[in-house]
């Protein structure tokens, strides 16, 4: 568990004003912005900070963000991967859809000029940066407007006047350096990006134990230390099917599951974000769970079968589906509230083909003589034992 | 549908891709896994030999039978043996897999030569060094298709002897190294699912583009033997098959046996009582569409001020008479550039109203 050393939500106005100053200090926020208390005991409306460095983006309850490269799934994390965190997607076996998610949180780090550590079981992993997207040079913002437009209630009482005050501040955009950026996933990233070393990249088929990526690990990460004073850069680590059952450390379950555990106390204490893509049926299933309660965020990818007409008549959309995403753990850090999601499940789309969007699984139009009811049926299962046959 | 899995590796991969790998699986309770294995095999011969797949030639690494019984199968498929030499090459790990009959032939302990040497068939003598087996399988490749462009296929005879030999990450391995091998189109193998744990089969799906089940055709475990025998004569062959588009399609065909003859058959589309258990709660669709947002921003709504100077009308349920118009028209020119409510009574013996006016908060 954490020191609790960031501030509670509610604040006591008898608190001192310098040890209040220190407190606010620390995190860097700027003293000036904040409302003036009435009560004793009041909700610190804290309005958080711009960040000034491109990438970080300051949340509630002195969290740091990163992005993760797609805009839907920043928006339903509530902001993006916490700084500090261990992010860990369960694969399917039967899809690549993890690679997606790798792509774009590579690309995002290297667009925001942060330093990525690459790790995969293939014999050249560098020849995987040749298949990162590029960003998404957009026409028009369409997509803030129409978020803008719904904040707008139209009402037609005489509270329309004090509307005004209420309305949650919009995200400037600076036009230069975008938090989250679109990525087109049919253009290859700007050779610049990935030149010289700006990407170290780990083999992870070389070291029989895991002694060798524990080493490049703790390296990189002692370039990022977390301190109390301002953060300078942020990096990311990102290792592709952790469990490949080609890796010689593949019998040596609780090295691997030492070896995450190390990652994530090394991430929780400097300035970077693990994104671990692992396929959890490979594993026993003791060591799965084991691996999905390390993880501070946890996400899973499902195949969709083809050409399957039942799910054509359940769902919309089901042409453009790439793919399913479900969400099973949220990180939270610095408070004891919980993220609870609509959906937890979310189809994998690509916009115009090019853009990876998420969206909610809808139900298609019921067809009167079915009978049958949906809602019932239960949770997705993110078991890791499903057979070739079992959906 | 078989046949559809066969045109797969006829096509192999892509630039740039993993070659296309399938795993067929059997059991006790339908072991007819290497009598697939030899029909795949065949008919992916055929392609190659009639020069129609991607693929130039194909080696086979037999641990469960011998040499001699594929040249036998080639030969009653109606294969000519003579130019098998330009398409196949076989790698024995069968007769001498430890290479213990190498030394004891060292110490004369025995005479007699171990198999007819045949031109296509080259013999491992140590399994267990997997390395080693790699690079032979590599020369045999080459030396069907030469160092260029072209590529050949592997196929394993069964996975299940060589894990008994080494481990199972090796084995892995050394698929994945066949797999990323710019000069393999495509590559399958046969895997016995009973005689290994879990994580052994679930690891070789992982690494197959596509998977092929072959069980029997109850699934029941009786000790009836009438359907033990019927169990012996059919199947159900099920498969599943990973496109690039990322989804996975799935079939079934039955198939029976005739004089290790295979014939299958498609079945009729069951019930498939997938997509129940697939789905998550799904939600009705909330959202709307480009066209559907447009045209919400164009609607008028009753009580709001649209801004534009003129007093709004409200229709206050009756036609509006002659009478009312004139009365409505009188005080438009007093309070012009306001809306105002024009209130009717409906019966001269209401009550009158209270001093409070329920439409004050309305900012009309």
């Amino acid at each position: 568990m954490l020191v609790p050393e960031k501030m509670a939500k509610y604040s006591v106005e008898k608190i001192d004003d310098a040890c209040m100053r220190m407190m606010y200090d620390r995190q860097g926020y700027n003293m000036a912005s904040s409302k003036v208390r009435t009560s004793s005991f009041s909700r610190k409306v804290q309005v958080a900070p711009t960040s000034s460095v491109p990438g970080l983006k300051y949340g509630p309850n002195g969290t740091i963000f990163l992005s993760s490269g797609i805009p839907d799934l920043d928006k339903i994390l509530g902001g993006g991967f916490h700084l500090g965190s261990l992010v860990m997607v369960m694969e399917d076996t039967e899809a690549p859809h993890h690679m997606l998610l790798l792509r774009t949180f590579m690309s995002q780090g290297l667009v925001h000029n942060q330093p990525v550590l690459y790790a995969s079981p293939s014999k050249n992993p560098r020849a995987f940066l040749g298949t990162l997207p590029a960003t998404l040079v957009s026409k028009d913002d369409k997509s803030l407007k129409s978020d803008a437009e719904q904040k707008d209630l139209r009402i037609a009482w005489q509270y329309k006047k004090y509307l005004g005050e209420n309305k949650p501040p919009i995200e400037e955009r600076d036009g230069k350096v975008e938090y989250c950026n679109d990525f087109d996933l049919r253009k290859p990233i700007e050779k610049h990006l990935i030149a010289g070393n700006r990407v170290e990249c780990v083999g992870l088929l070389d070291c029989s134990s895991l002694a060798g990526i524990r080493d490049s690990c703790t390296k990189f990460l002692s370039q990022l230390p977390r301190f109390d004073g301002n953060i300078t850069s942020a990096g990311r680590i990102a290792i592709q099917s952790f469990c490949a059952p080609q890796c010689e450390y593949y019998d040596k379950e609780w090295d691997m599951l030492s070896f995450i555990r190390s990652i994530k106390s090394m991430v929780r204490s400097s300035n970077a974000v693990a994104f671990i893509t692992f396929p959890a049926s490979l594993v026993s299933p003791s060591v799965s769970k084991r691996l999905q309660h390390l993880a501070d965020t946890l996400l899973a990818v499902k195949a969709i079968p083809d050409e399957d007409k039942e799910l054509a008549t359940l769902l919309t959309g089901y042409q453009d589906m790439l793919g399913l995403l479900s969400i099973h753990k949220v990180a939270r850090f610095n408070t004891q509230v919980p993220v609870i999601l609509d959906a937890t499940t979310y189809s994998m789309k690509l916009q115009k083909r090019r853009s990876l969007v998420l969206e909610c699984l809808n139900q298609a139009p019921v067809d009167g003589s079915s009978g049958s009811s949906y809602g019932t049926s239960g949770g997705c299962s993110s078991s890791s034992n499903t057979g070739t046959l079992d959906f | 549908m078989a046949d559809a899995i066969c045109r797969v590796l006829r096509d192999g991969a892509l630039e740039g891709e993993h070659a296309t790998s399938l795993t067929i699986n059997d059991s006790i309770h339908s072991p007819f896994g290497p009598i697939v294995f030899d029909y795949i095999f065949t008919q992916l011969s055929s392609f190659i030999s009639s020069a129609k797949s991607q693929s130039r030639g194909i080696v086979l690494v037999k641990f469960s039978s011998s040499p001699s019984f594929t040249v036998e199968l080639l030969k009653a498929r109606g294969f000519d043996i003579a130019t098998s030499h330009e398409w196949l090459r076989v790698l024995d790990c069968y007769s001498d897999p430890l290479g213990w009959k190498e030394r004891l032939k060292d110490r004369g302990a025995i005479k007699s030569p171990l198999t007819e040497a045949s031109p296509n068939v080259s013999i491992c003598k140590d399994v267990r060094n997997l390395n080693d087996l790699f690079s032979m399988v590599l020369a045999l490749g080459k030396e069907l298709v030469g160092d260029g462009k072209n590529r050949f296929s592997v196929a394993i005879d069964s996975l299940s002897e060589m894990i008994r030999h080494t481990s199972l990450s090796s084995v892995a391995c050394l698929l994945s190294n066949l797999r990323s091998h710019a000069q393999v189109s495509s590559i399958f193998w046969l895997l016995h699912s009973d005689l290994h744990d879990m994580k052994a089969a679930a690891a070789f799906e992982y690494m197959s583009s596509m998977v092929a089940n072959v069980k029997p055709p109850t699934t029941e475990n009786t000790d009836n033997f009438s359907l033990l025998e019927q169990n012996y004569k059919r199947g159900h062959f099920h498969a599943s098959l990973k496109r690039r588009n990322g989804r996975v399609r799935v079939m079934r065909e039955e198939f029976s046996i005739d004089n290790s003859l295979i014939k299958f058959t498609s079945v009729a589309a069951g019930e498939n009582a997938v997509a129940q258990t697939l789905v998550p709660k799904v939600q009705f669709n909330l959202q709307l569409s480009d066209k559907e947002k447009s045209d919400r921003a164009k609607v008028v709504l009753p009580f709001e001020h649209q801004e534009t100077g003129k007093s709004v009308q409200i229709y206050d349920g009756r036609k509006p008479g002659t009478h009312e118009l004139e009365v409505e028209k009188s005080k438009k020119h007093e309070d012009s550039g306001r809306g105002e409510i024009i209130y009717f009574r409906d019966s001269d013996d209401e009550m009158p109203d209270s001093d409070e006016d329920p439409d004050d908060d309305l900012d009309i």
